[in-house]
This record gives structure tokens, sequence and C-alpha cells, in this order.
């Protein structure tokens, strides 16, 4: 018996082995040959590099404006959370607290709400750069942050309503009475109460804000708003054939994600998990 | 709570998701599909010309291999994360040295930037210079090197199980959490009555994990038809739109063609199958879900 479930354990433990190995290769593969030239990665692909040589990474700060895009990133992450969070909480804190003469109301806000989650956004890209066109924000950072902002408020409208619904009133109505009008309700009643919520849909929107690109790379003409990703699709064209940089270039981009996930892993996981279970 | 709900209280938390759901969201849907109906081109005024691009498209045969490798990728995805990520999930349910390492490098791919993703794996199928050649080079197997990606074949099939990389932890970490729904207590009695492991996974494990499956199956296919950036880096359809997906095609014929009517006719068609495919499901579901509580 012990001998069975000894192999049991010694197969399962395998098992996971191989597939955990298999996630992490493509990436120590690609740390490894960004230390390497470009000589050494067609021809020698195997070598280990002969020494930490930085200047691939020199070249790829070079070429693109990392740092530039980086900065870049962060505004339209910035201003697109801020706007998200504050519609979706109005509307979500609507639809489940405040009193309409029709129920049908709330209700139908909601569902409209929730049915932009099973359309891809793919079909809306032109459509919306018309829109922005005529709205005279081609150019400005908004024409980027407002449809952005507007397709992380399905999934956030979904979280934001099933947390409150759940979540009895009594407190929000004792406040009213002690003479709370709704704005420091909201700020100091409501804002502790749907902190847990709060967490993973400012991850979910981070996330997708700072890897998004279909849309950026039909709204985003300027190259001095480049966003990572738009920066990313450009490294086929920008580094030619200069393989050794691309592949510092991606590392570079791809440091900071991970640091992100490391520290908040905790949160992503359970958040997204939340998120995906509900939806 | 009548108290707060005085109009213009409700009109000032409401509008501002309302406006710009509807100008970028709910507006650009019956855009596109008005502009599926025109033969715009990007310069001078939108022509209606009726169902004409419908018609373009059913004998277009780049919109064909478009569709055939959106259901390669679909049905590749789908049989190989569904169960994956379940026995991956089985094995990690007990909690062991390292399990939570493991668990964090299979979810890590899921936070790297889709586009990255694709430049990521470029390094590895490329047929010259990724790793899978190369290793085949190196150990003498030179005559089963593949054209991973770019030839007139697997690309599909490479960017399913790139897609398969980024995403398995993610499913997986689902599946735990319905694992861990389930009472234990079920086991137990199932023990005692003599059932083994693989009898208990089967009776009671994949039933009660139901509605689990079911979120999943729907998550896997709508995402699969949202894969874009991992053939885009990858081979960006090429060569000759051998290995485009619906949304590649969509978004070449429409951005790079400028054949903006017809790309639109590409996307809303894509639009109703992706819809077609999510409510068929749960319908289906929905209805084997009562006859077992029923």
């Amino acid at each position: 018996m012990n001998m069975k479930a000894n192999w049991k354990t010694i197969l399962s433990r395998c098992v996971l082995f191989v597939i955990t190995a298999v996630t992490a290769i493509p990436l120590l593969w690609l740390v490894v040959l960004s230390f390497k030239s470009d000589t050494d990665i067609l021809n020698n692909p195997f070598s280990l590099p002969e020494h930490i040589d930085l200047a691939n990474y020199e070249r790829a700060l070079d070429t693109l404006p990392l740092f530039k895009m980086f900065g870049n990133t962060l505004i339209v992450a910035v201003f697109a959370l801020l706007i998200s969070l504050v519609c979706t909480f109005m509307i979500s804190y609507a639809i489940t607290r405040l009193h309409f003469d029709h129920a049908k109301i709330p209700n139908g806000l909601y569902l409209l709400f929730v049915s932009g989650l099973t359309i891809p956004p793919y079909i809306v890209i032109f459509p919306t750069y018309r829109i922005i066109v005529a709205l005279g924000l081609l150019g400005s950072r908004f024409s980027l942050i407002l449809p952005l902002a507007t397709t992380t408020m399905a999934l956030g409208v979904l979280l934001m309503v099933g947390f409150l619904r759940e979540f009895p009133s009594e407190i929000e109505e004792a406040a009213i009475i002690d003479g709370c009008n709704i704005y420091q309700m909201c700020t100091q009643v409501v804002l502790p109460i749907i902190k847990p919520v709060l967490a993973t849909v400012i991850i979910f929107n981070v996330l997708y804000f700072w890897n998004e690109y279909p849309i950026s790379s039909v709204l985003v003409n300027d190259t001095n708003m480049m966003t990572i990703s738009l920066g990313a699709s450009m490294f086929r064209g920008r580094y030619s054939m200069d393989y050794s940089g691309m592949i510092a270039a991606t590392v570079i981009i791809i440091i900071p994600q991970l640091v992100f996930y490391v520290f908040f892993q905790k949160y992503i996981v359970e958040g997204m998990t939340a998120g995906a279970v509900k939806g | 709570m009548h108290w707060l709900s005085k109009k213009s209280t409700k009109i000032i938390m409401i509008m501002p998701a309302v406006i710009l759901f509807t100008v970028f969201f709910l507006a650009p849907i019956f855009i596109s599909v008005y502009y599926s109906f025109t033969d715009f081109s990007g310069i001078g005024a939108a022509k209606f010309i009726g169902f004409k691009n419908y018609q373009v498209l059913l004998k277009d045969k780049f919109f064909f291999i478009a569709l055939k490798n959106t259901f390669i990728i679909l049905i590749g995805i789908t049989i190989t994360i569904l169960p994956l990520s379940f026995i991956v999930a089985l094995l990690l349910e007990k909690p062991f040295r390292g399990s939570g390492v493991v668990q964090s490098m299979i979810f890590a791919p899921n936070v790297i930037a889709p586009i990255l993703v694709g430049l990521i794996w470029l390094f590895i199928l490329d047929p010259k210079m990724g790793m899978i050649n190369a290793i085949l080079r190196s150990i003498g197997l030179s005559d089963y090197q593949q054209q991973w990606i770019g030839g007139k074949t697997l690309t599909p099939y490479s960017v399913a199980f790139v897609y398969l990389w980024q995403v398995l932890g993610f499913y997986t970490t689902i599946n735990m959490a319905g694992l861990r729904s389930i009472p234990a207590d079920i086991y137990e009695a199932a023990e005692i009555d003599g059932a083994n492991y693989f009898q208990r996974i089967r009776k009671i494990t994949i039933p009660m994990m139901k509605n689990t499956i079911v979120i999943n199956t729907i998550l896997i296919i709508t995402g699969g038809f949202k894969i874009f950036e991992t053939v885009k880096q990858l081979t960006n359809g090429g060569p000759n739109h051998m290995s485009d997906v619906l949304v590649t095609y969509m978004y070449d014929t429409t951005f790079t063609s400028s054949r903006y009517g017809y790309g639109m006719a590409v996307a809303t068609v894509s639009f109703v199958l992706c819809l077609i495919f999510s409510i068929i499901y749960l319908v289906n579901v929905g209805k084997s879900l009562e006859q077992k509580e029923g």
C-alpha cells in the first residue's frame, strides 16, 4: 500500500515538474539569449553566454525610448483607472442602493453593462476610431484613456454589483440618519466596505491597461505617446535583424511585470479567479 | 434608501458610466454593423451597398482559411486546457513543499502582455533561429525540423499551444477553487463505501465540478476568439493569409487594406459566431444542469 502511494506521489510530482519546466523554459531561454550576440544566437544557440555582456541592453535602450513608453503607459493606466473606478462605483451603487420608480431600470442597466462582457472588443475598434475623430480627440491621450476605461466597465459593474447586493445596507442607513450626505457616506462608509472587491477590480484593470494592444494600435499614432505594448509590437521593425537587441528590450519590459506579479500575486490570483467564477 | 434617491443624485450617479458606455461601446457596435453594409474605403462618403460585402465574404477563400484556423485553435485549446488544467488542479489539491511555487510559476505567463508572449515564442518556434529546431539540429534530428510557424499548416496548432502556455495556470486556479468547494465528507463516505481514487473522481469530483467546467469552457471559447497578438507577432497572418484567424483577418482588411466596409462585415460575422457559440453552449448546459437537479 505504502509503496503504491509513493509511486503515485512520484508520478504526480514528475508531471508537475514537467509542466512547470515547460512554463519556465521560454522565459529562461529569453534571459539567456539576451546576453548573447546575434551570431551566437544563430550559430551557437546552446552555449551559455561567456560573460555577462550588457551591450544588448544598452542598444535596446538606444533604439526605442523604453522609459518614455513606461511613462506613457503609466499615464494612460492611472487616468483610465480613475475614470473607470469612479464611473463603475457610482453606477453600481445606484443599481444596488438607490430607489427607482420602475424596478426595471436598475436591472436593465445591470444587464446592459454585463452583456458587454460577451462582445470581443475588436468589433468596436474601427467605429471607436471614427468617434474619436468626430469628437476631435485624436492625438490627445484621452483618445486611448476613454475607450480603455469603458471596456473595463462591464466586468467592474458585474463584480461591484455582485458584492454590494450581498452586503446589507443598514450601516449606510444608520450613517444617513446620523446626518451624512451622500458624498461623505460614499467616501467614509462605503469605500472601506468595498475594499476587497475594489482590489480585484483595480488589479484586473491595471493588467488590462498595461497589456492592451489592439485598440491602442489604432488610436495612438503619435510615437511620443506610444505605450509599452505598441513599442513591443514594433520591435520586429525597429530592431530589424538585431535579434539580441529585441530580446533585451523584451526582458526589460517583462521584468517589471513579473515583479508586480510577485508582489501582488495573492491578490492577482484570487481576484482573477473571483472575477472569472462570478462572470 | 429613499433619502438619497433624489432625481439629481440618481442622474449624477448613473450618467457618467452610461454616457461612456454608449459612446464607446454601444454606438460602435451599431456603427460596425452599419459600415458592413457600405463600401467605405476611408476616403469620401460611405455608399450603401446592401448585402454585397456578405456575398463577397461567402466566396472569399482567405475568410474561410481564417475561419478554419480559428476553429483549429478553438478545438485545440478546448481539448487540451480543460483536461490539463483539471489534472494539474487535482495534483496540486493537497499542498506539499513547493506546491505554491509550482502554482505561481504556471500562473505567471498570464500577467505578461500578449504582444510579448508572441515575441517570446517567436524565439522558440521560428524555423531558422528558434529553440525547437535548434535542439533538433544539435541532437542530429535535423530531418524532423518543422516550420512551426510561417509554413502552410502548423501555425494554428502552434498558436493553440502558446495559448495553452499562457492560460493553463489561470484555469488551474479556477479549478482549484472549484475543488475546494466540494465538501470533504462526501469523499469520506465514498471511501468507506470502497470507491477507489478514480471512481471518486468520476462519480463525485467531475459531477460536482460541472459549473466550474461550464464556466471554463465558455471562457476558453470566448478567449479563443480573442487570440490576436500571438498571431500578429508570430506570422502576422502570413504567408499570404495562410495563418490568419478571424480577428487578424478583420484587422488586416480594415486597417491594412483600408477595406473598412468589408472588414466590418468580417467583424460582424465573428461577433455573431462568438455569440452563437456561447449561447448554444449555455442553453445545452443549462438544460443538462436542470435535469441533474430536477
